[in-house]
């Protein structure tokens, strides 16, 4: 099922031309003294949408004052991006900078007090409240995407006490470094090779599971041309890389003594007998290997511009990949300097889906609240079982349209608990903020521009039509709005 | 064979039209069927066990399944006999009466050509039902939703049970997953649940699958799930035996289900996967014990019934070093229903010896799923337009059906 403009635009009789938004600018000036809202052009409400979790009102105002490049090179330098605030949210979340085995000990039914569920849960709020506050949203977005890309399971047994480590240490460390050494960091990872068997590939008894998932959903793809014999070869080369169990447990560990003998041959390499540095040689070869340049490529485009982005996108982006041996900001800037102008609709993903409607009303949540109905949608963090990740097509997330609405209700009559959504201190509710403008407001923050002025009417007029207080008839058509069809898209 | 269908008792009115296109074909209504996709590879030779194949517990020391009659094990530790040949792993003991009453078929060495042991690849291609990936983006059963009009105007024709509608189901027509029945509601008193409609309604008004997912709301508030009594044997407290369960409460309230997919994960179980306790043996009870409880709960219904489970691939014939299994080639169909040619196991049987394996050491494919499949939706749900279902595939009637 492709999706077009105009799929993406099933509510554009609602909408005002851009034209007319500007005519409407009047009617946003409900927000005196507050920040006030600009309004951008709907490419570029695209655009801020696919590299933030959902533009926030200061959001908004620094992309019209400095432009798309600029914000994108600034985004891109996150490191100077003072994010001090979210930082002393996190500072309670002590398991967070732990070694895995600091945290295996607290978790550990020796310790007093244990509980074997912190570490799991303060991974799981951190990386909510990270998307939520932090001003690094571009930095969050890829976060989010090597999380997928290097998927691990966090339910799978030991993994609660190992993927702290691989968050920090993996994912957030290279997130915006360079791809080599994120594959390097990932196949050292504990967490990575506890979650796909290699512990258990030795010697004389090989074990597939990483070795595969390695080339075909890691690095070269599954037609990037490797053979079921290199899987092999590769899983030999791989033997005896595990992890402690014992003194810094959760330490990777080579242990030579479980490591095939012999010359293997992966990709038409002839790998000598060398120990740990032998699947070393094939992960430096395979991350700066075409195929997966392009593949990684290809799915960077396919998260920030469309589910079918451009080819010539892809290939530019792929040659700035090689060239750079792997620098993860090259690419992106091709990906998004001469990708988003073809931006197509795409589905929000649940965590976009809430993550956006509390961002674009200035809502305060902890996260732990949410994590039910994030489940009932499908994408809690770190919950995904199988090494592919959480799916990114448009059209795996369509369907399940009932949680979304039971959030969208919930959090507009401030029903979950720890999240607060607060409409009047958003909009004018004096007796001169007319409902209209107030739903103008809504429809710009939530939607990018107000509604078309007839379909309104009718929207209020069918909301009269149930005896709604005037109140409750703001809620609702907040609600509803979290609620449409083009909310659900970005 | 078409049997008169009951008079669908079906609140029409707060029904949008739901065929945009129109269907090829017309057919009445045929069996409703469930899809069961067993993810992550099932390790089926230790489910229907060739307990008449030495070469089997050569392949498998210590994760073989003992013989039905290997008189140093303790019953529950042996297969169950079916044929002489195949046996049933124990956990699967309650699927016996329905094999014994002639409604369960097995097939056995039964997949797809594509032998690149990757899960997704072969779960796409089988979903898809495509032989390559040129094929059209759609599913089987979305595109035999779109080629058969069935008179069902039903926003309930096909669901999946479970987060996210599966892939088998697209391209056809609006699809909802269904986690929950006892959950899907909006919440709120009388007078907020009818604001909430009315605005939903409004903002709606040209979407389809919302205009589907606020008609299911409406059918399922008059079903009252918390107190679904299923007639006799318990399903199983996990996600699976909820997922049948909702299919056989849908089923009874004859909402116009047609297509019920649910989805069982868990199988790619590369280590220590457990020979008679541990994740697989566990997984495998989960599967027969949620069957044989939908088989008893709807035997009056069974005529109309048509129940299929699939994996993407079956694992290495050999058990890995750590007492689990890699990933192989030839997986096993199970197909359950009143109008199955049951208690057999059907397929020519490729055998285990060194020169019948294929690739690093695999049972080999020698019925197509398409066979199976297409014989389900020609002689089973009335649709003769496999060749759009299954493209370029060219179907062998295996005669799974009576």
């Amino acid at each position: 099922m492709s999706l077009t403009r105009r799929d993406f635009l099933k509510l554009a009789t609602f909408f005002s031309s851009a034209a007319a938004l500007n005519a409407c600018a009047p009617a946003l000036r409900g927000f005196a003294n507050k920040t006030p809202l600009n309004l951008l052009s709907a490419v570029e409400f695209t655009a801020l949408n696919r590299i933030t979790f959902g533009a926030k009102m200061e959001e908004r105002a620094r992309f019209a004052e400095i432009g798309l490049q600029a914000y994108i090179e600034e985004q891109l330098a996150f490191e100077s991006i003072n994010d001090l605030t979210l930082g002393l949210q996190l500072s309670n979340f002590s398991t967070l900078n732990m070694s895995a085995n600091e945290i295996e000990a607290i978790t550990n039914e020796l310790f007093d007090g244990y509980n074997r569920r912190r570490p799991i849960h303060e991974l799981r709020q951190a990386t909510f409240l990270r998307q939520l506050y932090s001003q690094r949203q571009l930095y969050e977005v890829m976060v989010d995407f090597w999380s997928d890309h290097f998927n691990i399971f966090i339910e799978k047994e030991p993994i609660f006490y190992l993927k702290t480590v691989d968050d920090r240490e993996v994912i957030r460390k290279h997130a915006l470094g360079n791809f080599r050494d994120l594959l390097w960091a990932s196949a050292h990872s504990p967490a990575m090779l506890t979650y796909l068997d290699n512990q258990a590939n030795v010697k004389g008894a090989p074990n597939e599971n990483y070795a595969r998932e390695l080339m075909e959903l890691h690095t070269l793809g599954v037609n990037g041309g490797y053979t079921q014999n290199d899987v092999m070869q590769l899983a030999r080369c791989l033997t005896g890389w595990s992890v402690k169990k014992h003194f810094w447990l959760g330490e990777f560990v080579f242990k030579p003594k479980q490591h095939a003998d012999g010359v293997k041959n992966v990709l038409g390499l002839a790998i000598q007998e060398s120990g740990q540095h032998e699947a070393e040689q094939v992960i430096e070869h395979l991350a700066l290997h075409p195929s997966t340049a392009k593949f990684i490529c290809a799915k960077l485009a396919r998260r920030f511009i469309a589910d079918n982005p451009p080819q010539e996108i892809i290939e530019k982006a792929a040659q700035a990949f090689l060239a750079t041996k792997g620098d993860i900001k090259s690419v992106l800037r091709v990906i998004l300097f001469d990708g988003l102008a073809f931006a197509q609709p795409k589905y929000k993903r649940p965590l976009n889906f809430v993550l956006s409607a509390l961002r674009a009303l200035n809502a305060e949540a902890n996260g732990a609240t949410l994590f039910k109905p994030l489940l009932r949608m499908g994408q809690l963090y770190f919950n995904w079982t199988t090494p592919d990740g959480y799916p990114d097509a448009s059209e795996a997330w369509q369907g399940n349209l009932m949680p979304r609405w039971q959030f969208a209700f919930e959090l507009i009559r401030n029903e979950i608990p720890k999240t607060t959504c607060d409409l009047n201190a958003l909009l004018d509710v004096s007796p001169t903020g007319s409902l209209q403008s107030n739903a103008d407001t809504l429809a710009s923050l939530l939607l990018g521009a107000p509604l078309d002025r007839l379909f309104l009417n009718r929207m209020l007029d069918t909301i009269h039509s149930t005896e709604a207080a005037p109140e409750e008839t703001l809620q609702i058509i907040a609600a509803s709005l979290i609620a449409s069809p083009a909310f659900q898209w970005r | 064979m078409l049997e008169t269908l009951p008079v669908l008792q079906l609140p029409t009115k707060t029904w949008m039209p739901r065929l945009s296109f129109a269907p090829k074909y017309s057919a009445p209504r045929g069996d409703t069927l469930v899809v069961i996709f067993l993810r992550g590879a099932a390790d089926v030779l230790n489910m229907v066990v060739p307990h008449g194949e030495e070469a089997y517990y050569q392949l498998r020391p210590t994760l073989g399944i003992a013989r039905p009659d290997d008189s140093k094990k303790m019953k529950e530790q042996r297969a169950v006999d079916l044929d002489g040949f195949f046996g049933l792993h124990p956990n699967m003991i309650s699927l016996l009466a329905a094999w014994q009453s002639k409604q369960l078929a097995i097939i056995h060495a039964c997949g797809a050509p594509d032998e690149s042991r990757s899960h997704f690849k072969s779960m796409e291609l089988m979903e898809r039902g495509i032989g390559d990936e040129r094929g059209p983006a759609s599913g089987w059963i979305g595109r035999h939703l779109a080629t058969l009009n069935t008179g069902n105007p039903s926003p309930l024709r096909a669901v999946s049970m479970g987060d996210n509608p599966q892939r088998s189901l697209s391209g056809g027509v609006p699809v909802s997953a269904l986690r929950s029945i006892a959950d899907f509601h909006l919440g709120g008193d009388a007078r907020a649940l009818q604001q909430m409609r009315a605005a939903l309604n409004y903002v709606y008004q040209n979407d389809e699958l919302g205009q589907d997912t606020l008609s299911i709301m409406d059918t399922l508030q008059k079903l009252d799930p918390a107190n679904y009594q299923s007639t006799n044997p318990q399903y199983p407290d996990s996600d699976f035996g909820l997922a049948l369960k909702q299919t056989a409460m849908l089923i009874k309230a004859e909402v116009g289900l047609e297509v019920s997919a649910i989805d069982l994960g868990g199988w790619d179980t590369h280590f220590t996967q457990g020979s008679l306790n541990g994740i697989m043996p566990n997984l495998i009870k989960d599967l027969a014990d949620g069957l044989a409880a939908f088989h008893a709960d709807l035997t009056d219904y069974m005529g109309k019934l048509t129940v299929v489970t699939m994996s993407e691939f079956g694992r290495r014939a050999y058990e890995n070093g750590s007492l689990g299994t890699d990933h192989g080639h030839g997986s096993m169909m199970m197909v359950l229903g009143g109008n199955v040619d049951g208690g057999k196991v059907h397929g020519q049987w490729p055998g285990l010896s060194a020169g019948q394996l294929i690739g690093p050491g695999d049972l080999a494919v020698t019925t197509d799923y398409r066979d199976v499949l297409s014989e389900v939706l020609l002689k089973r749900l009335n649709n003769p337009a496999t060749h759009e279902v299954f493209p370029e595939y060219q179907p062998v009637m295996r005669n799974i059906f009576l």
